[in-house]
């Protein structure tokens, strides 16, 4: 049992290691024009062995724009689950310790903000800010910011009233130090596990508001803008969807891997 | 009971807050209704005109104050652009997404649940593996992808579906989830994921507590411990989490309406928005809010109910 | 099944609209139209307000050139016609229009057309306070007098030559019953082929024939127009039968359509035209070597491959192929990358010194990719152009009456009207000149026209309007592009179904065979 469970932290950190370093050194080996340099003759094509992935509407080689797009990618999703993992710690960190009015009134203007479609928030970001990468990264990090909020707010609720908080509480201790000493690394397995999970969905997020024209501009490369690229051409040429489906996967696998084992390590009582 | 009060009284005046950002919102977007209906046609003087007609003249404050009275006294305007009254409007397309919605979550929660379980029991072995693989496929491609395979798998190559439409529930109420079923197949296969994780990490933990070893020890089938008595007991927060993703498939619910020509809620909202149709954005925004709300509310007073260790108020 | 196919010649114009496709050959007996039968369309856009004179969208005008007629019309050669009017006369001085209706004419409602009901549209038209799109086809009209039931007398304050063309246009010349204005945007009705039944929001317009119809009942008994804007799944629904017709095939995939055995494919031309466009308040553009520098950027030819997937013919003139104005002279400049840097470079502006904005709106993906290609280009002749997709509502918003853009690109649909094309879009104090330009040449020019009365010499002063926007590189015309209707064997008839607009469809001749 533990055997496997070390293989499964193995795969899962390899894969991350191999997405990690093909995202930072893809664009210092590939010429810059490799994603964007466009095939006329092998257009959307199947893969080849001129094209190991085939091509994309354009003529673009798809093995190509999925490497110069994995820094993209991530950059925008990372910097998305940070910044609302910045915003929504503290908030529901504080709201499930003090619970009481605090509580209400923190939850509440986290529900008005829950309540609201993610795709209205973007669309007056990107219409109010600008249609950049910046305020791609703001419009997602916000709209996670309450998911994020309300379940660390659940687990810190739990955590508050285990008898160890009430002792620390008894001796003395104030409350900033029992919730960075006691709470915070209780809560912290929680955080990991819904981090995970919103990095996949940030990079989906991507994909969905480049509609809208936020994120990534085309011609540049980015998981996302693929994927939505691929939504008018996917019964013709599914490999379009498959190869930036298909990278998305793989981090996503590899971080959730990772990331269980991760957690089992942080918390053994989670058993 | 304090607390449902209290919690009652914040749902008010969340609602309340909730109107004032819509409001904001919806007027801070720049573009108007009068440029989207006559495009590129427009000039600066037949814009005026049509502005004019459609009252959107008036001063913010008085357009703030008729929305609320309206809506108070179910008056909630007309659609700038389909021209129908929206009350009548957001009648027939909630019915139509309150369909998907349940059909969804009926279908992510029957293949989660027992995907989840099945992890659980079989912990950190090769099937936790493949069931948490399986349902982050669910997640690792948006859902207009597995909208389109829906489309092209079950409508145009079984032909067992129809790939667009949809039919008033009132008329032909087997028709009505015929045409729900496809989109609502997609979007459960987004909600999948968060499921299954939550139902094996719950399970995980009750499997491992004191009531189901004793369970063991009184020699019940290890059957009747994992699904009467463990999974009985998972269920509740399982539950609650699905409440909680009202949320998430609303959003996603407007691409997937749209995809599949089902005019539900979400394809109406997303109309709004690209349209700039004020009115119809404010009532369509201040709708789904209110329905999330109340979808939390619900899922605050469940939690309570379900988990006694939890003290509020 | 035989399959014929015409080939476009991308450099030649034919007249009319021209038709062309693959189409499996009925067999003889087939010919004789048959009555009845449920025609069930997919259109590609959703049809959002339904009074004819507040809409703008063409999504509302293939739906609603079914439910109503015009009083003029015209004809594939572009010449106006009678419509409801059975005669009509322009007086010498060009101030005074006479109609004589046709009798008999039944609306949808029973009641038969008077010069009252003419009276009632136009003046409706014209009024401020209705919104309509066209009222300005109004503006010099000084009276409408009604001298009986089937005479309707137009007084003009001033010379209007385009008046009676612009009339062809549906939204002006269309006519309504007396005092239906007010239903018109929920209950459309008009004296078309076909009478309104029901519209479910978003979902599908329903429509049935209309059996006192003018000009003879229409062979199909309904026609149901299911709003799918999802390219995908409008293909999918033809395909698995659930749609007899769609309009507007992705351009991808008309190759693919076409070579379909079990499906037909009608293309025409031009649908719209596509132009690359220079603010003209933008520093380097100011500069008539940086435009044609530009133009000589890129090449078309090879654009409207790239971009269009071979859907069109690249031109250099926006007017109408078979109207008289047509510049057949004009060629435009191939691909020069080497001649583009120098001349930049005299302008000022060496490689690498000019970076520029491009928006362009996702509401036509293909503009996305002809921008895509574009950068390619512009970044051989040192320029660094950067792509900023917008919204429709934002392009309109910024580009269309901001102005605030560098450059982009942009289409238009049924301006086949020479004044109100080149005027609206070219004239200094044109509503739709959006790209700030102010020529004092194309301003005389145009000016003249609108009180050239001889036909002839009007199309003469166009040409050279035409010219001066080619010499001048104000904008870069690319391309008309092809309109494509996809359809099950048995709709028949698919040849009437465009109106000469290029936009409008319209089923009053359309029937399914069994």
């Amino acid at each position: 049992m533990r055997r496997f469970k070390t293989t499964k932290g193995l795969i899962g950190i390899v894969l991350l290691t191999i997405i990690a370093l093909v995202a930072i050194l893809g664009p210092m080996i590939l010429p810059p024009d490799a994603a964007t340099k466009m095939d006329m003759l092998a257009r959307r094509s199947p893969p080849t062995w001129n094209h190991l992935l085939g091509t994309d509407q354009l003529g673009r080689d798809m093995l190509y724009r999925v490497i110069l797009g994995a820094r993209t990618s991530l950059e925008i999703a990372v910097s998305a689950v940070l910044m609302s993992i910045v915003l929504g710690l503290p908030l529901g960190l504080v709201s499930g310790y003090f619970g009481g009015w605090i509580d209400n009134v923190l939850m509440r203007l986290v529900d008005t903000l829950l309540a609201f479609p993610a795709l209205l928030l973007a669309l007056t970001i990107s219409a109010v800010l600008g249609p950049n990468v910046q305020n791609t990264i703001i419009a997602i990090g916000i709209a996670f910011t309450p998911y994020l909020a309300r379940i660390i707010r659940g687990e810190a609720l739990k955590v508050a009233q285990m008898p160890y908080v009430e002792a620390a509480r008894a001796s003395g201790t104030t409350d900033g130090m029992i919730m960075l000493r006691h709470v915070l690394p209780n809560i912290l397995p929680a955080v990991i596990v819904q981090a995970t999970i919103s990095l996949a969905f940030a990079i989906l997020a991507e994909a969905g508001l480049s509609f809208l024209g936020l994120g990534t501009q085309p011609p540049a490369a980015s998981w996302g803008l693929m994927i939505q690229a691929s939504r008018d051409q996917l019964d013709v040429a599914p490999w379009t969807a498959l190869v930036p489906g298909a990278a998305v996967a793989l981090t996503v696998l590899g971080l959730n891997m990772f990331g269980d084992v991760l957690r089992d390590i942080l918390d053994p009582k989670s058993k | 009971m304090t607390y449902v009060l209290n919690r009652l009284l914040s749902v008010i005046l969340t609602l309340f807050l909730i109107t004032l950002v819509t409001f904001a919102v919806t007027n801070i977007l720049p573009g108007d209704v009068a440029m989207m209906i006559m495009g590129t046609q427009s000039n600066p003087e037949a814009l005026e005109g049509l502005r004019q007609s459609l009252g959107l003249n008036e001063p913010l404050i008085v357009q703030y104050g008729n929305w609320i009275g309206g809506l108070l006294t179910g008056d909630w305007g007309t659609s700038l652009i389909f021209k129908k009254p929206i009350a009548e409007l957001l009648a027939q397309k909630a019915v139509a997404s309150a369909i998907i919605v349940v059909m969804s979550m009926t279908i992510a929660l029957a293949l989660a649940v027992p995907l989840g379980v099945w992890a659980a029991v079989h912990r950190d072995k090769w099937q936790d593996t493949v069931s948490s693989s399986a349902s982050l496929m669910g997640v690792s491609l948006p859902d207009f992808f597995w909208g389109i395979v829906m489309i092209l798998v079950f409508a145009r190559w079984l032909g067992w579906f129809p790939s667009s439409g949809i039919v008033e529930p009132s008329e032909d109420f087997l028709g009505a989830l015929r045409y729900a079923f496809l989109p609502s197949l997609a979007l459960g296969l987004g909600l999948m994921a968060h499921l299954t994780r939550m139902t094996r990490s719950t399970m995980t933990g009750i499997l491992g507590q004191e009531f189901i070893r004793v369970a063991r020890a009184k020699g019940l089938t290890e059957r009747t411990v994992i699904w009467r008595y463990a999974l009985a007991n998972a269920i509740g927060p399982v539950i609650t989490i699905a409440g909680l993703q009202i949320g998430y498939l609303f959003g996603s619910i407007i691409v997937m309406e749209s995809l599949f020509g089902y005019t539900g809620m979400g394809w109406l909202t997303y109309q709004a928005l690209l349209n700039r149709d004020l009115p119809l954005i404010q009532a369509t925004v201040f709708v789904i809010a209110a329905v999330v709300m109340i979808t939390n509310l619900i899922v605050d007073l469940l939690y309570v109910l379900i988990d006694p260790r939890v003290k509020l108020g | 099944m035989k399959r014929r196919e015409f080939l476009l010649n991308s450099t030649a114009v034919m007249g009319g609209s021209v038709l062309m496709g693959g189409f499996a050959l009925p067999a003889l007996a087939q010919d004789t139209p048959v009555s009845g039968g449920t025609l069930i369309w997919g259109h590609s856009e959703t049809t959002q307000n339904l009074d004819m004179h507040q809409t703008g969208t063409a999504s509302s005008g293939r739906v609603l050139q079914n439910i109503h007629s015009s009083i003029v019309t015209v004809d594939a050669n572009l010449k106006v016609i009678p419509g409801l009017a059975e005669s009509f006369e322009v007086a010498e001085d060009g101030l005074t229009y006479t109609f004589k209706l046709r009798p008999n004419v039944k609306f949808h409602n029973g009641a038969t057309m008077t010069s009252a009901d003419v009276k009632y549209s136009f003046e409706r038209c014209k009024d401020p306070a209705t919104g309509a799109v066209n009222f300005e086809v109004f503006n010099n009209v000084a009276a409408i007098e009604t001298p009986d039931d089937l005479t309707v007398v137009i007084k003009m304050s001033a010379v209007n030559a385009p008046f009676l063309s612009r009339l062809a246009e549906n939204g002006a010349g269309v006519i309504m019953p007396v005092d239906s204005g007010p239903t018109q945007g929920t209950n459309p009705m008009g004296a078309g082929p076909f009478k309104f039944d029901s519209y479910e929001v978003g979902t599908v317009v329903k429509m049935s024939r209309f059996d006192d119809y003018w000009d003879g009942p229409a062979y199909l008994d309904a026609v149901e127009a299911r709003e799918i804007t999802e390219p995908t799944t409008r293909l999918t629904g033809l395909r698995t039968g659930e749609l007899h017709m769609i309009n507007d095939i992705p351009l991808d995939r008309v190759g693919e359509i076409e070579g379909d055995a079990g499906l037909q494919v009608k293309k025409w031309f031009p649908l719209n035209f596509d132009f690359i466009n220079m603010n003209h308040t933008f520093e380097p553009f100011k500069d008539k070597r940086v435009r044609v520098a530009f133009d000589m950027i890129i090449d078309k030819e090879a654009l409207m491959q790239g971009a269009l997937w071979g859907q069109g013919a690249t031109t250099a003139s926006p007017s109408f192929p078979t109207d008289a104005a047509y510049n057949k002279d004009l060629v435009q400049r191939p691909q020069d990358i080497e001649g583009a840097k120098a001349m930049l470079a005299e302008a000022g502006y060496p490689e690498g010194s000019l970076n520029i904005v491009f928006k362009a709106t996702t509401n036509y993906p293909y503009h996305i990719e002809t921008a895509q290609i574009l950068v390619e280009w512009f970044k051989m002749a040192g320029v660094n152009l950067t792509i900023e997709q917008l919204t429709w509502a934002d392009w309109l918003s910024q580009c269309w009456v901001d102005k605030d853009y560098q450059m982009t690109m942009m289409n238009f649909f049924t301006l086949w009207e020479s004044d109100f094309l080149y005027y609206s879009v070219w004239n200094s104090k044109g509503a739709f000149n959006y790209r700030m330009i102010s020529d004092p040449v194309i301003d005389e020019l145009t000016e003249k026209a609108r009180i050239t009365v001889d036909d002839a010499a009007r199309a003469e002063v166009y040409k050279a309007v035409q010219k001066q926007i080619f010499d001048e590189a104000h904008d870069i015309l690319l391309w008309f592009r092809n309109g494509t209707i996809g359809a099950q064997p048995k709709v028949m008839g698919l040849d009437t179904v465009v109106h000469p607009n290029g936009s409008n469809l319209n089923f009053h001749k359309v029937w399914l065979s069994a």
